[in-house]
């Protein structure tokens, strides 16, 4: 047997179907069907049969001829009525322009500026390279940006910016944007700094401790992503890079004290020794810029490389590059002569002199321009 | 016959005789649910024509395709109609209204006894007017879902699968909300002891 619900359908369908033949003069398709039915007969549901039946012809429920044509036509003006105003206030549009070319002129100029600088805007939010012109105006954009925000927001844009300035140094870590590079890696340096001092800004509070907590998580990402870039970078790059990881509180080498050791002879060895924090051995001697074959042992605590020197030119500078890829260079070198000889400097001041050459060594660099195979001849 | 479609996309143009169309095929099933929720006709006359009005106003921004889509568009402004009828009627001190003429000249038919009309009995009039006042209250009692399937099913003649797109209900649940609307009635109805005035004029009819 049925359900209950699906009787009652049937039967007002039924009913439907009856109501639907008479209207049209038929005959009672509903006494055939009801013979065959009477086994079924529920009288719950021949109840609601009845109640919908009774629902169906209540007459109020019923529209009265005079009230459905006067709604008709009211409703058939209020069309025309609109329509009317609609074409108006089009035409009156057009009549004005047409009457005042200066005016439509005028119009069409703004309605130019406008897409104009809205094309400029959303072509200079797309810029990730730092060279490109339209990269002023994204800065722009984001300063504005910031400018109109809340505090709170301020440093959530400043997070967004720092996050997005990250992700455009992979595909600036070339010879070919070796300069965008180095404004890329600026502006992150930039863009943290003002982050950190929003956040700190910020009242203590449940917001400050996420936005704090955010801050390193986009540090550490940042310390991953430059790590990440080291080797594919050249020496100045992987120093400029270096100098960041160590901005972001990156373990990276620090050198307090760099000392040179001259040979007695022009023709013996020279001794160069690093002090300072986090030194790995292995790592390769940097003279005046350039990458030496020279590699460092760790003694005592010192970095320590003997090279051969020909003559006695002092360097300008000197400096490491470690198997990482960090690389540290100074000009404050701790010149020592020969036993017996005078010690210059302090290692605070770069007591070398250098030459009329800029002290670089004579070695030439490889293609790759990190590995010269060694000496520096001197100049006389 | 044209197809629904059809009319619908003439209506959104604003042709007038599309909006006809509609208007015609529409208003009885409007006015079932709004007169089936207001107190009286003249209310009922009153709020159709504000959904109709919005109806001409807004169809040209319907994204309704197909007559369930329009139906339930339509149904809603007049669900909403009616609830800010009685956010209205809330806010203002009550009042009793004044019989209305139009109203029993029109019902003197299914009420009228031998000898006597609700114009000329006032006591007739009054236990009519009540009557139709329990049933109001019990289809209020009704969820809207219920009342919308009463007036798909019964007012506007459709089948159990338009209503159910028209509800985005399967055809099932629209079978059960149907039994279920009509036996909550029915209780309702029960509670109050007034049958349907339309039901004493048939019992009526059958003494005689």
């Amino acid at each position: 047997m049925k359900p209950r619900e699906e009787r009652l359908n049937d039967r007002l369908e039924q009913v439907e179907l009856d109501r639907r033949f008479h209207g049209l003069g038929g005959q009672h398709p509903g006494e055939f069907m009801m013979s065959g039915r009477e086994q079924e007969h529920d009288p719950e549901v021949e109840d609601l049969v009845a109640l919908a039946q009774r629902l169906q012809q209540a007459h109020h429920l019923q529209v009265t001829p005079d009230f459905a044509r006067q709604l008709e036509q009211r409703l058939l003006r209020h069309r025309a009525q609109l329509q009317l105003q609609h074409g108006s206030t089009r035409r009156s549009l057009f009549a004005l322009l047409r009457a005042r070319p200066a005016l439509s002129a005028v119009l069409g100029l703004c309605v130019l500026v406008c897409l104009l600088s809205t094309s400029v805007l959303a072509l200079a939010a797309q810029v990730t390279n730092p060279t490109s012109p339209l990269y002023g105006v994204r800065r722009w954009e984001q300063h504005v940006q910031i400018q109109m925000s809340s505090p709170a927001d301020q440093a959530g844009l400043d997070l967004q910016f720092a996050r997005d300035q990250l992700k455009t140094l992979p595909s600036l870590a070339d010879a070919a944007h070796a300069d965008a590079y180095h404004q890329a890696l600026l502006d992150l340096d930039q863009q943290v700094t003002t982050t950190a001092a929003a956040v700190k800004k910020l009242p203590a509070g449940v917001q400050q401790t996420q936005l704090t907590s955010e801050l390193a998580s986009v540090k550490h990402d940042s310390i991953q992503v430059l790590r990440a870039l080291l080797p594919r970078l050249a020496l100045p790059e992987q120093l400029a890079t270096t100098g960041e990881l160590a901005r972001l509180g990156d373990t990276v080498p620090i050198r307090s004290r760099v000392s040179l050791k001259l040979p007695v002879h022009p023709s013996n060895r020279a001794t160069v020794s690093f002090t300072g924090l986090a030194l790995q051995p292995g790592a390769h001697l940097l003279v005046n810029g350039t990458v030496s074959e020279a590699t460092g042992t760790l003694q005592d605590g010192q970095l320590v490389f003997v090279v051969e020197w020909a003559g006695e030119q002092h360097p300008h500078s000197l400096g490491m590059l470690n198997p990482d890829g960090t690389a540290a260079e100074t000009t404050a070198i701790g010149i020592e002569d020969a036993p017996g000889g005078n010690q210059h400097g302090n290692g605070n001041k770069p007591s070398a002199t250098p030459t009329p050459h800029g002290n670089k060594p004579s070695a030439t660099p490889t293609p790759h321009g990190n590995k010269p195979s060694a000496t520096p001849t001197s100049h006389h | 016959m044209e197809a629904i479609e059809h009319v619908l996309d003439r209506a959104r143009q604003g042709n007038a005789e599309a909006l006809s169309a509609l208007y015609h095929r529409f208003l009885p099933g409007i006015f079932g649910y709004i007169a089936a929720r207001v107190p009286d006709r003249s209310t009922a006359e009153d709020l159709t024509s504000d959904v109709f009005v919005q109806m001409v106003e807004g169809i040209h921004r319907l994204r309704a395709q197909d007559e369930a889509g329009f139906s339930a568009w339509l149904l809603r402004i007049a669900r909403v109609t009616v609830a800010g009828y009685y956010r209205t009627r809330a806010k203002q001190p009550a009042h009793f209204s004044l019989p209305d003429t139009g109203w029993e000249q029109t019902q003197a038919g299914p009420f009228a006894l031998q000898g006597s009309s609700p114009e000329t009995d006032p006591v007739q009039w009054v236990e009519a007017r009540e009557e139709w006042q329990a049933v109001v209250q019990s289809i209020n009692q009704l969820t809207e879902e219920q009342r919308q399937v009463l007036v798909g099913r019964l007012l506007l003649g459709y089948d159990v699968e338009t209503v159910a797109r028209m509800l985005g209900k399967k055809a099932n649940a629209v079978k059960a909300l149907q039994f279920r609307a009509l036996q909550s009635l029915q209780r309702l109805l029960g509670k109050s002891r007034r049958p349907l005035p339309v039901l004493q004029h048939q019992k009526k009819e059958k003494g005689r």
